[in-house]
């Protein structure tokens, strides 16, 4: 099934794809307010993008230096190839405490690898405690974004969840009193987490200290009560300096929801006395994409979401029309390097227009990715044959001017004569599925040029003198 | 774990990176360092912040905004909770308010530096049901580029708070008091 497919489903709600789509173009002006109001905005954009470039051009170095900081600090590390991997060292550590309750707060990386269904096969409970995690976790759905995991649901559609799960009243829709049950649920989760997992925004080399940012104070309450830590992160969430987060936090929550900065900011160096720290440190592909120069840069991303914002295929079609843990522009790129065949609709579902490029905070130029991953997928022969064979025939077309003549006046002439049912057949013009052709004109430019007198005189051209 | 997996992921690392590039230096952007800014900027967020005329004045204006707090924890006078590190979640929980001093305040965003050898236990602050941060006006700087660089050293664990605990996660409705604080003031002397 690829994108196209899934994003039907989507939009046949037409209320709930237009709510969708206002709302997250909603997030994008308010974004645009929060960084008008910086002046050094642009300079602080650049100065992210040189940062995470010269980061990636060192990474194995900052690598070592991260864990040597870590360890002299009384954390433990750890270093996981792949998704099984990661999962299984942190039942490991899980399985040590003989705990079985686990809390957790937003990691798309556990997400990435899957990690809640593999602890609760083995007996452990896992909770979500993002609000917006918590609620797709009580209804087993993906999250649909990444800073907004359920953005896809009406405040009725949680109602009737909390309803199920938490027994509130039937019927109740207001968010406030919505947001009060779920802090008294996991309130008591809160308290009775042994194991919190986390993920993690910013790695410092120098420190070995993991940053992380939400705003409802989770990872703060799950990490600070219970007696484990495991911070999970991906390779690239490394930066070399303390100081470089001056220039990160400045970006990441103007350009993800528009707040100055994000309510928490929490830097997590050494365990408390007496409490254990663990970091788990992921590749998952992610030295595979660094080795690939067109597609390298797409590690540079702090996953603000801006780019899902402002995407007018994202709102129009919803996160999970992807089917990826990352969906919009950013998914996009960085799916087909996990799974080529799997993904390959992913970097159609965009209209190259830019304007990922132009909100992405750290400069990764997306839209120029998703073009190029275009290229890759038609050489691997990972396109639709009725895809590859059009864009042959109109390659070969277009490069003829007397084959593009020829056929133009036949469209013209074909367009007006036949009926409207066939012109526009779904099963033949996928373009008019919902769209009128143009009405044709009499002749082309061409044929109404070769008509016109000549007397018209070519302007004088400039003497060249030596 | 796995010694070997580690080994992997850096010579992969180390074969796959590109050429280097340089690191560029962070300048100070300069910016408006007034309690003004800070204090705009704050209540846009939806933090409280009043002026303290002294710190002998802490009693009776906390006594003022949080006239029914019963079970409050402070470093700053004699509280009804004692609470150091040690002090079990149950305990906490119960805690209604928390008065503690905090260190930087950035006038750009709100945000407030709070390490943990203030905190009297790392969960207390987001436990507790309000939270008051004591700051002296004149460690408010204008960015997060300075308020970095007047922090070398971070401690084990040190947050920056900007408001109180919040979320928009069902439709995008603001609601304040998520699972942190629910509400924040700012008693700037």
């Amino acid at each position: 099934m690829n994108h196209a497919i899934r994003a039907d489903k989507f939009l046949l709600d037409a209320d709930r794809t237009t709510w969708h789509d206002e709302t997250l173009w909603f997030v994008r002006e308010k974004r645009d307010r929060a960084v008008y109001a910086v002046p050094e905005f642009q300079e602080l954009r650049e100065l992210a993008s040189q940062i995470k470039d010269h980061t990636l051009s060192r990474l194995d170095l900052y690598l070592q230096e991260f864990e040597a900081a870590a360890l002299a600090n009384g954390v433990h590390v750890h270093w996981a190839a792949d998704a099984a991997e990661h999962n299984a060292i942190i039942l490991e550590i899980v399985r040590q405490q003989g705990a079985t309750r686990v809390v957790k707060s937003k990691s798309m990386l556990t997400e990435e690898c899957h990690l809640n269904p593999y602890l609760i096969k083995h007996g452990i409970e896992v909770v979500d405690t993002d609000l917006g995690e918590r609620i797709i976790q009580f209804r087993d759905e993906a999250p649909s974004h990444i800073v907004l995991p359920a953005i896809h649901l009406k405040k009725e559609d949680v109602g009737d969840t909390f309803h199920t799960h938490l027994g509130t009243e039937k019927g109740e829709s207001d968010p406030q009193r919505l947001t009060e049950a779920a802090r008294q649920h996991l309130r008591a989760k809160f308290l009775a987490g042994q194991v919190a997992i986390s993920g993690v925004n910013f790695a410092v080399a120098e420190t070995g200290a993991v940053v992380v940012c939400t705003n409802e104070g989770n990872a703060d309450l799950g990490v600070n009560l219970a007696k484990v830590h495991i911070a999970a992160m991906g390779i690239e969430k490394l930066i070399p300096r303390l100081s470089d987060l001056g220039v990160f936090t400045r970006l990441l929550a103007r350009s993800a929801t528009g707040q100055p900065v994000t309510t928490y900011t929490s830097h997590f160096t050494k365990p408390a006395p007496g409490r254990e720290m663990h970091i788990v440190i992921v590749d998952n592909g992610r030295t595979q994409q660094l080795g690939r120069p067109d597609f390298r840069a797409s590690l540079k991303c702090i996953r603000c979401g801006a780019c899902m914002n402002t995407c007018p295929v994202y709102r129009r079609s919803g996160g999970h029309s992807y089917d990826f843990t990352v969906p919009g522009p950013i998914g996009a790129i960085l799916s087909p390097n996990i799974d080529m065949k799997k993904h390959s609709s992913l970097p159609f579902a965009s209209t190259l227009c830019g304007s990922c490029t132009d909100v992405c905070p750290v400069k990764i130029d997306i839209h120029t990715q998703l073009y190029k991953w275009r290229q890759v997928l038609g050489e691997a022969d990972e396109i639709p044959a009725s895809k590859k064979w059009s864009m042959k025939f109109m390659g070969r077309l277009l490069a003829s001017p007397k084959a593009f003549a020829l056929s133009g006046q036949f469209a013209r002439k074909a367009l007006r004569l036949l009926p409207h049912g066939l012109t526009h057949a779904n099963a033949f013009n996928a373009w008019a599925v919902a769209r009128e052709l143009p009405e044709p004109p009499k002749q082309s430019f061409r044929e109404w040029y070769q008509q016109q007198p000549q007397q018209i005189q070519q302007p004088a051209q400039p003497k060249v003198t030596a | 774990m796995s010694t070997s997996s580690r080994d992997r992921i850096l010579a992969a690392t180390q074969a796959n990176k590109p050429a280097e590039t340089l690191l560029p230096t962070v300048p100070d952007f300069g910016g408006e360092a007034t309690p003004e800014r800070f204090t705009a900027v704050l209540t846009s967020i939806g933090g409280t912040v009043v002026w303290l005329d002294g710190l002998a004045q802490l009693g009776p204006t906390l006594q003022q905004i949080f006239p029914d707090a019963r079970n409050t924890a402070s470093p700053l006078f004699p509280a009804a909770i004692p609470v150091d590190a040690l002090t079990p979640n149950d305990i906490l929980a119960d805690i209604d308010l928390a008065v503690l001093t905090c260190e930087i305040g950035v006038a750009e965003n709100g945000a407030i530096w709070l390490p943990e050898a203030n905190m009297l236990h790392r969960a207390l602050p987001t436990i507790t049901q309000h939270l008051v941060l004591v700051l002296d006006h004149r460690r408010i700087v204008a960015t997060m580029h300075q308020a970095y660089a007047q922090l070398p050293s971070m401690g084990g664990y040190g947050k920056f708070v900007a408001g109180p605990s919040k979320t928009a996660d069902i439709e995008q409705s603001l609601v304040i008091g998520a699972h942190g604080a629910r509400s924040l003031v700012v008693l700037l002397y």
